[in-house]
């Protein structure tokens, strides 16, 4: 019970972190980044070939590069850099010229590429079979399996999702992140009144892309694999889903969806019973999603958290009386 | 060197089923403006009708026809039901490329309960190997390159000699001014993706007949050298697309035969940054989505 | 700076000789741009004199709207050289102008329609701590002071224009008329030195029109200089001089519109009809 409960709000962390990512990006940015994921997986990766011994270790069952076998919170932080420095070459290629929904495609492209590369070289990252026995944060110092450990990390991962929920906040709702707006609802007037549209999709870019890095290393840490089918494209698409259906622009609404959608719809096929051949199951679960999208495109396009309408308070007495001069003419 | 000769033989072979997909890939973002990313999995789509009617019985050039009309009839009725209506509304760009993408996802997990989870392959003679040299081709390969060239001069015959041609480039130069011109533009768009889809159609029938075997995955692999020789090409010109199928045909066989055949994908991915950093509008640039010829 | 220019030179307002003429506040020296082989704009070479309101007219496809997106950055020119305030501009983004001074409206309503109107103006706001991704995760705290200056300046400019009540609407819900002078209150918050507009009568109730017309006037008489793509060719003649003529991509003529007027190309080219 302890390891269900912890593993689902493991899982609730990593999605909420993504989605917040996801929302920043595409919601109040408007990129839409359709290679996140491997954003996400660029950070487990680091995480667990820094966190790894050798891959002589275990027998050489496995094959990767580094293996540095460092100790917490070492792999953590390289994998939050590692995020982070992924952005800046892919948004020099794509987010500078290209029409958005051709910077969608590139980067749909480069999803799929990064997929096939990964799989192809084995001596990179193991290949399709992927990484394992990832070694646990700490995992030296006290038993991984015991129950307060499981707790322990469910409470750490919960925390960072807390900490990057106030950093999102503090973007969305300050002038930088109204140029964001600004730029999403249309970038050629944002640039003729003064915007670096460019610096400011690299900076949304970079700091996404940090996010999800650490979002990698928080669950490559729990659950100690990682292979390319958990990074496949549609992921993205769900965390997209997530974050439509919950509100863009909102981050109460990207938690919200990453509850709703991911963790949400895991959950609820763990209890239905298993009907029809093997795999119906998983395919009916993506139909879903893209009907999800589909659906709230179409009948509540801003999810179910709007972004909110800012209101500013009025002004005080003293600024009215202080302009009576402001011509009319 | 014979192993290269030999790849550019098989790079004829690539060249014209991209050349097909890829030109019906460009004409539907040409004409309207939106980037379809289900392409691959209504080309898959087309595979499968064609592979239930060969798999009764039917050969396979017989049933080619049957995946073609699916196509047709897919695409059409996509626009229709589901693009269309997110255009009327007044959906985005990135928009349109979300919820292109979402059908992408329903389309192939409707198919696979359906068709199931295993590759398939047509019921087929290659018919005898011809040998040009260090190239050799079946007698079924030397068919789809023919088919790619008639299917190319169709193409250009539609849009230089015929009134729905020019319809198309007006349409897609500005569709407004189209219309109050006496175009019928939703006429045009209906045509275009019935004439689209059928080449979606064909390009997925031929692509499952020069596989060994075939799936619902392929479909997203079918996309990305679509992708590229259309954005290579500049993306909405037929004509570019033809260019771009050339090169990325060439190029990925060429590779496969240097490097290693897991990396196909991967060159026509660096075609395409190449030329996205470079050369954005691509090799012939848009101008009015489809330019004419000469 | 002086500038060969194909056309007359410009007219001299009375009982201001042209001695005395200030500098030009931005000089376009052979400017063109082409789209592919077309012309949309051919070897224009103009000067913009500061203080003043410059019309900017033609028929539709002169090329006017294209030379002002030319001249704001928003479009590269294909050769040719854009001095502003004395410094050469050509090679600059569209945000580097803007910044110095150079900001530009548009044809089309270019509201960020999903923020409010005050929001609009804010968003336009240079010199705010808060508008850089260091500032903003510093708090509110650092960045409350310059916040609480700019919501000031942005409500004189809403009281200004009359749009007060608006001021918590999303810019989308604004009727043409509106979304016009938002977005000239949005190029004011930038305080520039030269406002390029283009068009900002079209799609406006005529009752508005005038209205916009006073607007223009006043930011004059307060010293902004206006370069003005315009159709409302009355309203050019009260407000502008000069007014510059383009027709198919070249400069045609210029001068007062009653001087234009006497010359008959520019009356054949577009006065008549």
């Amino acid at each position: 019970m302890t390891y269900y409960l912890t593993t689902v709000l493991v899982y609730a962390a990593v999605d909420i972190l993504a989605c917040l990512a996801i929302s920043l990006q595409f919601g109040v940015s408007g990129i839409v980044n359709f290679s996140f994921i491997i954003f996400q997986a660029a950070g487990a990766y680091t995480a667990a070939v820094l966190s790894l011994p050798r891959d002589t270790a275990n027998g050489g069952f496995q094959t990767y590069i580094l293996g540095l076998n460092l100790s917490f919170p070492l792999p953590w932080i390289a994998a939050t850099l590692v995020g982070a420095l992924l952005a800046p070459p892919i948004g020099l290629v794509v987010l500078r010229r290209l029409r958005s929904d051709y910077q969608a495609i590139a980067m749909l492209v480069l999803s799929v590429i990064a997929s096939l590369v990964v799989t192809n070289t084995p001596a990179f990252l193991d290949g399709a079979a992927g990484l394992s026995l990832v070694p646990q944060p700490l995992s030296d110092k006290f038993n991984p399996y015991s129950e307060a450990y499981l707790w322990a990390y469910t409470a750490g991962a919960l925390i960072l999702a807390v900490i990057v929920f106030f950093i999102a906040q503090r973007i969305i709702n300050s002038p930088y992140g109204r140029s964001l707006r600004a730029m999403r609802e249309n970038e050629v007037a944002a640039k003729a009144l003064g915007k670096n549209a460019v610096a400011l999709k690299m900076t949304v870019f970079v700091v996404g892309g940090a996010i999800a890095g650490l979002s990698g290393a928080i669950l490559v840490g729990f659950i100690t694999t990682w292979a390319p089918s958990t990074w496949l494209y549609p992921e993205t698409l769900i965390l997209f889903a997530a974050v439509i259906v919950g509100g863009r622009g909102n981050n109460y609404g990207a938690v919200l969806g990453a509850l709703l959608v991911p963790v949400g719809f895991e959950e609820a096929t763990r209890y239905l019973p298993p009907f029809g051949p093997p795999g119906l199951i998983p395919a009916l679960e993506w139909v879903c999603i893209g009907g999800l999208i589909l659906g709230f495109l179409w009948f509540r396009p801003r999810g179910v958290l709007p972004e909110r309408r800012r209101v500013f308070p009025p002004r005080r007495q003293v600024a009215e009386v202080g302009n009576p001069s402001a011509s009319r003419d | 060197m014979s192993l290269i000769v030999a790849a550019f033989g098989f790079g004829l072979v690539s060249m014209s089923i991209i050349a097909i997909s890829a030109v019906g890939f460009t004409m539907q973002f040409g004409i309207t403006n939106m980037i379809n990313l289900a392409y691959g999995q209504v080309m898959i789509a087309s595979a499968y009708a064609a592979y239930a009617l060969n798999n009764a019985g039917v050969s396979i050039w017989l049933s080619l026809p049957v995946g073609a009309i699916f196509g047709a009839v897919f695409s059409f009725l996509l626009n229709r039901l589901v693009y269309a209506p997110f255009q009327r509304k007044g959906t985005n760009l990135i928009g349109m490329v979300i919820i292109s993408l979402a059908v992408s996802l329903v389309i192939a997990n409707v198919m696979l309960p359906i068709v199931g989870y295993y590759s398939v392959s047509y019921h087929q003679d290659p018919g005898t190997t011809y040998h040009f040299g260090s190239i050799a081709l079946t007698g079924e390969q030397i068919l789809i390159i023919a088919l790619a060239v008639v299917v190319m001069l169709a193409i250009y015959a539609l849009l230089r000699f015929t009134r729905l041609g020019k319809a198309m480039r007006a349409t897609a130069a500005n569709p407004t001014l189209a219309r109050n011109c006496g175009i019928p533009t939703a006429r045009v768009v209906d045509l275009a993706w019935l004439i689209t889809g059928a080449l979606c159609g064909v390009a997925g029938t031929v692509a499952g007949m020069n596989s060994d075997s075939f799936s619902v995955a392929s479909g997203s692999e079918f996309l990305i050298p679509i992708i590229a020789a259309s954005i290579l090409g500049g993306a909405g010109s037929p004509y570019g697309a033809m260019i771009g199928a050339v090169i990325i045909g060439e190029m990925t066989e060429i590779s496969a035969a240097i490097i290693s055949p897991e990396y196909k994908q991967v060159v026509a991915f660096a075609v395409l940054v190449l030329v996205m950093v470079l050369r954005p509008q691509g090799l012939l640039a848009k101008r009015g989505a489809l330019a004419a010829a000469g | 700076m002086p500038v060969e220019t194909d056309a007359d030179p410009v007219t001299p307002v009375a009982g201001r000789p042209a001695l005395d003429q200030p500098p030009p506040l931005l000089v376009a020296q052979h400017v063109s741009r082409h789209f592919e082989g077309v012309r949309a704009v051919e070897d224009v070479s103009i000067d913009v004199l500061p203080g003043r309101i410059t019309g900017l007219i033609g028929p539709n496809g002169a090329g006017k709207s294209t030379f002002l997106a030319v001249l704001a950055g928003t479009l590269p020119a294909s050769s040719g050289r854009i001095i502003f305030d004395g410094h050469d501009v050509t090679a600059l983004p569209a945000f580097r102008r803007a910044r110095r001074g150079l900001v530009r409206t548009f044809q089309l309503p270019s509201e960020f329609a999903q923020l409010t109107v005050l929001e609009n103006l804010l968003a336009a706001a240079p010199d705010n701590r808060g508008d850089t991704l260091r500032g903003a995760l510093l708090g509110k705290r650092y960045w409350k002071g310059d916040e609480d200056r700019l919501v000031e300046q942005a409500r004189v400019l809403l009281d200004r224009f009359r749009m007060s009540a608006k001021e918590s609407d999303y810019a989308s819900s604004l009727s043409g008329g509106q979304k016009r002078l938002l977005e000239i209150m949005r190029a004011l918050m930038l305080q520039p030195r030269l406002l390029l507009l283009d068009e900002p009568m079209s799609g406006v109730h005529p009752s508005i029109i005038g209205d916009i017309a006073d607007y223009c006037e006043a930011l004059r008489d307060e010293g902004l200089t206006i370069l003005m793509v315009e159709h409302e060719l009355h309203m050019i003649e009260r407000m502008a001089n000069p007014v510059v003529v383009m027709a198919q991509g070249s400069v045609i003529g210029q001068g007062t519109m009653a001087a234009l007027r006497q010359q008959r190309e520019i009356v054949d080219a577009y006065l008549v009809g």
